[in-house]
């Protein structure tokens, strides 16, 4: 799959397995922080985030604190999916 | 008193545990089919399900774990307190309990009938967390306040808490109070979803804590006012009180812990102690990276120089709902036997906070005990017990 | 306007909620949208908060069975923590005291049918207490899909759909199934109150006589020849094993009061009181009572009012409203 592909895929992904009903998958941008400022995510999601890369991409982050590092924005995880990804 | 825990199956086998520092919490968890069973540590009962069921010739259908563990320290209240069965039904007798799972200790039945997968388990009307009281209304014909208090982790706390109050009001003469918990796939899976399970026994306090061990247990008080009590065997007065919320986040709390400081400070005033006069802190302790450093924070806030304190959930995992009144009879066994019971697992303490639990099993002098119980939902509370 | 049951049940309809961010709203299920909602107007415009006491017999019940069945899908593997979060029955209180930043007292009263009478009396007993003080009082209960099937499962519901307008009528085991969430603003501040909830009993009893009797003794200990009863709200459901109840009560009374029911447009649900008392504060303020909830008209003026009610047959409660006078 080609990255800006993979992009919108996991936006609408992202949209749907948070419930984020007031954002559309196209608005956001690549390099948008997803927590804190920007889509204000917590800990939660984090956490959330985490369930979905295993589910959708197989890829499996035990430590959350690791997983941090790689859920900064779309493409910190788009990179990170395609690296790693078993799906 | 009457208690049921991982380190015994009454008050005095509680208590000889609590000062051998006995560990009930091990990996051979076998109570009903789940992936975590000789994976992850766990404080369970040493009591089959089949052989409560036994002990107290439960013929009736619907009965769970839950409720026969509750019906366990209820019986063991009811005969330390000279309970007649009168005494159980009168109008001015209440019970307060507390329950995080309920009947939803039987998460595979609950799927089912949730999913109208069968023509109706025997539990379908035995899953919600007020069914155990329910139970215990109805096996003993309880004609007073009858109420189920649900704060998560501070739930029991808070039922200590609405019995003594009922007793203030008027409302009661006799409150039965407390709760119970049983291990549920539901709330392993709740847990560890989160990532606040420990892989192996929790060490409270310990700067490389990994979080907590789950437990089940019950626990129940009897409380009376002070003019009805001459005669009787007391073994403490409920001296303060307070319960507050954190307001932070649902499942954590906050750096400065406002929550627990406020309950704690709370129940001070309430109790018209200062901090200098607590003599022991009874703590949540959980073992997750959260609580410990939090209510380490709040006790260096509130106290500047925290006295003894120590978390029994090194012993007997975190029991949810009836944490807030196990912990409330191991304060109370504190206060009578004038001793401090050891904080298990502990090696190095916090380093932002440089804090050391009790380290060993001691005769000390105590006229007041603190018990801390923090819940999800920001749900905090304290309660004081003083030397009768 | 009444609205009819569909396949048994008496949904809530959701307004728009504003107040709630969106990144909160996201997570919330009915029974926490409902709770939140109905409650958040009635903290922005309170002078002062000090605590929040909530009756609910299932909290976030939906959000339970959501992570039950994710237990099962996954196979207790990689599950998202989010609904099992928001499943404990605190979590409404918890999320209103997060979202109004409120420290102070905050508890979740979770009895079954009688949640919302015991947080009641915890707000009567704190006030008592702390007589400067005001409360968030409230009761909420939502029908999960999944927890109809339950209650379905139990025998709480009719065996067939039914027109609200036939509930009273047909004589049949079972009611409907009903959601809401009622919330009040409490203190010991006469001022600008609408209502007085001036006394509260509540039993655990299948004895018609043992019932019968706590009434006798509540009417005696509360109400006098001066300050009689204008109206009895009762808690008549349809279902024919608790007509025997609100019969009682209706004959304890004597033919003084009006008599009026509401579940046919609440259905039925464990914490419906609540709304039993919402709808008395609505008697007092327009001193009116819809014709659909009239059973028997007999007052024009309502100052008294008893609401008689209960779940399952078995938890009863009993609240005297009064105008603040």
């Amino acid at each position: 799959m080609e990255t800006a592909e993979l992009k919108l895929q996991l936006k609408k992904q992202i949209v749907e397995f948070l419930n984020l009903m007031s954002v559309k998958p196209e608005d956001i941008k690549d390099d948008e922080p997803l927590f804190g400022e920007g889509l204000g995510l917590d800990s939660i999601d984090s956490i959330e985030l985490i369930v979905l890369l295993g589910r959708e991409y197989g890829i499996n982050i035990q430590d959350p604190k690791e997983g941090r590092k790689v859920l900064v924005d779309i493409n910190t995880m788009v990179a990170y999916i395609e690296k790693h990804r078993t799906k | 008193m009457g208690v049921i825990s991982a380190i015994g199956n009454s008050v005095a086998q509680n208590r000889m545990s609590l000062t051998e520092g006995t560990c009930g919490i091990n990996n051979q968890f076998d109570l009903f089919p789940t992936k975590y069973s000789g994976v992850l540590p766990f404080g369970q009962v040493k009591l089959s399900t089949d052989s409560l069921r036994g002990k107290f010739k439960i013929a009736e259908a619907g009965v769970t774990r839950t409720a026969m563990l509750a019906l366990h320290a209820f019986n063991e209240v009811v005969e330390d307190g000279g309970l007649s069965l009168s005494d159980l039904s009168a109008a001015d007798t209440a019970l307060i309990g507390a329950s995080t799972v309920g009947g939803m200790c039987l998460t595979d039945e609950l799927y089912a009938d949730a999913n109208k997968q069968t023509n109706g388990s025997e539990y379908t009307s035995s899953y919600d967390c007020a069914s155990i009281n329910m139970y215990l209304q109805q096996r003993y014909k309880m004609n007073g306040i009858i109420n189920t208090i649900n704060t998560a982790c501070s739930s029991s706390a808070n039922a200590i808490m609405y019995g003594a109050m009922l007793i203030k009001n008027g409302l009661a003469k006799r409150a039965i109070v407390g709760g119970v918990d049983s291990l549920a796939k539901f709330t392993i899976n709740g847990f560890n979803a989160l990532h606040i399970l420990s892989p192996e026994k929790c060490t409270p306090f310990d700067e490389h804590r990994k979080g907590l061990n789950l437990g089940e247990g019950a626990a129940f008080l009897l409380l009376e006012k002070e003019e009805d009590i001459a005669g009787k065997k007391v073994y403490a007065e409920l001296s303060g009180y307070c319960n507050s919320n954190d307001a932070y986040h649902p499942s954590s709390l906050s750096e400065q812990g406002d929550g627990p400081f406020l309950s704690m400070q709370g129940a001070l005033a309430s109790a018209k102690l200062s901090a200098d006069q607590v003599d022991f802190i009874n703590a949540h302790g959980t073992g997750t990276e959260n609580n410990d450093e939090v209510e380490s924070k709040a006790m260096i806030r509130l106290f500047k120089k925290p006295p003894a304190f120590a978390s029994s959930k090194a012993n007997i995992g975190h029991t949810l709902g009836a944490a807030g009144a196990v912990e409330a009879v191991y304060s109370i066994l504190s206060l009578v036997n004038q001793e401090v019971y050891t904080n298990l697992n502990f090696k190095d303490p916090i380093i932002a906070t440089g804090l050391v639990p009790v380290q060993a099993y001691q005769k000390v002098s105590l006229k007041n005990v603190m018990s801390n119980s923090f819940g999800f939902g920001g749900n905090c509370s304290s309660l004081i017990f003083s030397k009768a | 306007m009444l609205y009819e049951p569909v396949d048994k049940k008496l949904c809530a309809i959701e307004p728009v909620y504003e107040g709630i961010p969106p990144g909160s709203l996201r997570r919330m299920g009915k029974a926490i949208r409902m709770g939140v909602g109905a409650a958040l107007p009635l903290i922005k415009n309170a002078a002062s908060l000090n605590g929040i006491i909530i009756g609910t017999a299932n909290g976030g019940m939906e959000d339970c069975i959501k992570f039950l069945n994710q237990i099962v899908q996954y196979e207790e593997d990689m599950l998202a923590p989010g609904s099992f979060v928001q499943s404990t029955s605190n979590v409404i209180a918890a999320q209103l005291g997060l979202m109004t930043a409120n420290k102070g007292y905050n508890i979740t009263h979770a009895h079954l049918g009688l949640s919302f009478e015991n947080a009641a009396i915890d707000a009567a007993m704190q006030l008592k207490e702390h007589p400067g003080h005001s409360f968030l009082l409230g009761g909420v209960d939502e029908i999960s899909s999944f927890n109809y099937n339950i209650e379905n499962l139990a025998g709480s519901y009719k065996d067939s759909d039914i027109s609200n307008k036939q509930l009273y009528e047909k004589e049949s085991p079972g009611s409907i199934a009903g959601e809401g969430a009622a919330m009040f603003l409490v203190s010991n501040n006469k001022g600008s109150a609408i209502a007085k909830v001036t006394a509260i009993s509540t039993i655990h009893s299948k004895d018609l006589a043992a019932v019968r009797q706590q009434l006798k003794f509540f009417l005696e200990k509360n109400t006098t020849g001066d300050e009689p009863i204008d109206l009895l709200l009762t808690g008549e459901n349809g279902d024919s094993r608790t007509l025997p109840y609100y019969a009682k009560s209706e004959e304890l009374v004597g033919d003084s009061p009006s008599i009026a029911r509401f579940k046919h447009m609440t259905g039925e649900y464990p914490t419906v009181s609540a709304m039993a008392l919402w709808l008395a504060c609505q008697v007092l303020q327009t001193q009116q009572v819809p014709q659909h909830m009239i059973k028997r008209a007999s007052q024009t003026k309502y100052k008294n009012i008893l609401i008689y009610n209960n779940y399952k047959g078995l938890q009863h409660s009993f609240i005297l409203v009064t105008a603040p006078i």
